[in-house]
């Protein structure tokens, strides 16, 4: 007999809860607040946005752990100096984190980024080549003996369910986005699984909320390109699918009414008028951005959890991002406009 | 050339003859060469807006591209863009514009250039790619008319060096030849002349 269809209810006006102290994490909390205070404020990144040139949008970075150099960076240099903050914020999150699992979840972002990388040449008949993040579960060397033996097996249970299901999927049509699709849904799939046996109102909350803005934003690119693509949103958000589905069928500047009823009106709203008017996504990026980082920054009212912690490690990456975008679109003498478009 | 002719009635028709076909290859030399100059002024004249319309439409795609790049995860870049779906051939026939082979391209294109899933890549590549399968429209037409008129810039080139080796060198020299063996025929003939005359006084005498 087939499951009766689970009834999804937005029980929050703007963001679902955070979850309770865990005083085991008093010291790690006290540690993430006092590092808080060294991140990049957003007055910087607007000013960093507003400079002149990249020569004084770096300058303005020279007080923050970044401290870029006078001279002119090539882009491989800004990439690997980005990179390795990024690993080092992942690291010190390693180190902070008591539950091991929550930091295996994490680190299993990257290696669903590998798997979509390997299988997409594995599928394709590439050659399987050695350039994988080696910041996952599985490591590189770990994922070539893998992917050479086809002992999916050895991945674990999340990953060789998802290998194998994604290869299905792919011989059906031989499309190769399926790949991405069947591991996106994997990987929505294993974050809920994982927060829900972790008993974390954070992470079910924190990931039904990248869900929902995932769909959010799947729905006004399907919508832009008039794919007829229909079964790509992820399951398990707060938002039902059906609404998403239905919004593709909506014009672009009626679609945010659908939306009324859910925490997302703003986003949508703000995101489809723009694209209407600049046939650009960088708004609803945007607001995708700030509504989780709001989600985040809500961790505040924490004295002791992994929840600050954890938010500390996405707002990072978040502003490596952000440096990142503003950088780039420096050097490559980008309008102002387009950079303080995206950062809101 | 006027140090070894043989200053002949022979030679003389000879280069009448040569001269005559010589005006007649830089008569139609000089109108080949009109026509391709109005044809290679016909196709710079699109390619101006066309080169210009390109420029602007590759930039703006590679604005967005960098947009998309610089706010995504760099492994989620490299996964994104591995494997390309979309195929591109280019079929290329030939014109024949003034006896000049000139390519004509047809692009064919299968597949789409959204090779990848949504979640973890920007709305920004979408359009970025997007316009970057309308720029080839263009990039293609630009692609085409430039290698024209650079065939045509050729030949035009050599047809102008024909038309002024005959217009300068050829047909001047020949003329010049043909004066001097009429001349020198017309001495002969006077000297025949006087000769004969001079023969006629002695038998008289």
């Amino acid at each position: 007999m087939a499951e009766p269809a689970k009834k999804q209810v937005v029980d929050f006006y703007r963001y679902p809860s955070i979850g309770g102290d865990d005083w085991r994490y008093a010291f790690a909390v006290a540690r993430v607040r006092a590092l808080e205070t060294q991140m990049v404020t957003r007055s910087t990144l607007l000013d960093m946005a507003n400079a002149a040139g990249y020569e004084q949008a770096v300058e303005l970075l020279s007080s923050s752990e970044y401290g870029l150099g006078k001279g002119a960076m090539g882009f491989d240099e800004l990439e690997n100096l980005l990179r390795a903050r990024r690993s080092a914020v992942r690291q010190l999150f390693a180190e902070l984190m008591i539950d091991e699992r929550i930091v295996e979840l994490f680190r299993s972002r990257t290696d669903f980024a590998n798997m979509r990388l390997v299988l997409r040449r594995v599928l394709t008949g590439k050659p399987l080549g050695d350039d994988y993040s080696d910041e996952g579960n599985v490591s590189p060397e770990q994922l070539a003996e893998v992917f050479e033996g086809e002992n999916y097996h050895l991945l674990g249970d999340y990953l060789s369910e998802a290998v194998e299901q994604t290869v299905l999927n792919y011989y059906q049509d031989k499309d190769i986005r399926r790949i991405d699709y069947t591991l996106d849904a994997a990987q929505a799939g294993h974050n809920l699984a994982r927060a829900a046996e972790l008993g974390s109102v954070f992470l079910l909350g924190l990931f039904g909320i990248q869900i929902d803005l995932n769909n959010v934003r799947t729905m006004l690119r399907l919508k832009f390109t008039d794919s007829q693509q229909r079964n790509v949103f992820l399951k398990g958000g707060f938002v039902e699918i059906d609404r998403f589905r239905r919004g593709l069928d909506m014009g672009s500047d009626a679609v945010a009414g659908l939306f009324f009823a859910t925490p997302y009106f703003e986003v949508v709203q703000a995101g489809a008028s723009f694209l209407v008017s600049d046939k650009s996504f960088l708004k609803i990026e945007q607001q995708c951005d700030d509504y989780l980082n709001g989600y985040l920054r809500s961790t505040v009212q924490i004295t002791a959890g992994p929840q600050p912690i954890i938010a500390y490690l996405l707002l990072k990456e978040d502003e490596i991002r952000k440096v990142r975008l503003i950088l780039t679109a420096k050097r490559s003498h980008l309008d102002a406009k387009l950079i303080l478009d995206r950062l809101g | 050339m006027l140090a070894n002719v043989n200053a002949t009635r022979m030679e003389l028709l000879q280069l009448r003859r040569r001269v005559a076909l010589a005006s007649r290859g830089h008569r139609l030399l000089s109108e080949k060469r009109d026509e391709i100059s109005r044809n290679l002024i016909q196709i710079a004249r699109r390619i101006h807006p066309l080169r210009k319309r390109v420029e602007q439409e590759l930039l703006r795609t590679c604005r967005r591209f960098m947009l998309a790049r610089a706010s995504m995860e760099p492994e989620d870049v490299k996964a994104a863009l591995a494997v390309p779906t979309k195929k591109f051939n280019l079929a290329v026939t030939f014109a024949n514009i003034m006896n000049v082979k000139v390519p004509q391209l047809a692009k064919q294109m299968e597949g789409e250039i959204i090779c990848y899933g949504f979640a973890n890549t920007s709305g920004e590549m979408d359009v970025a790619l997007m316009a970057l399968e309308r720029a080839l429209d263009t990039l293609v037409e630009l692609a085409e008319k430039e290698k024209q008129a650079r065939l045509l810039a050729v030949e035009l080139q050599m047809t102008r060096r024909r038309v002024n080796v005959l217009e300068h060198v050829v047909i001047p020299e020949i003329r010049e030849t043909i004066k001097f063996i009429y001349d020198k025929l017309g001495e002969a003939e006077r000297d025949n002349i006087s000769r004969l005359m001079k023969i006629a006084d002695i038998i008289r005498a």
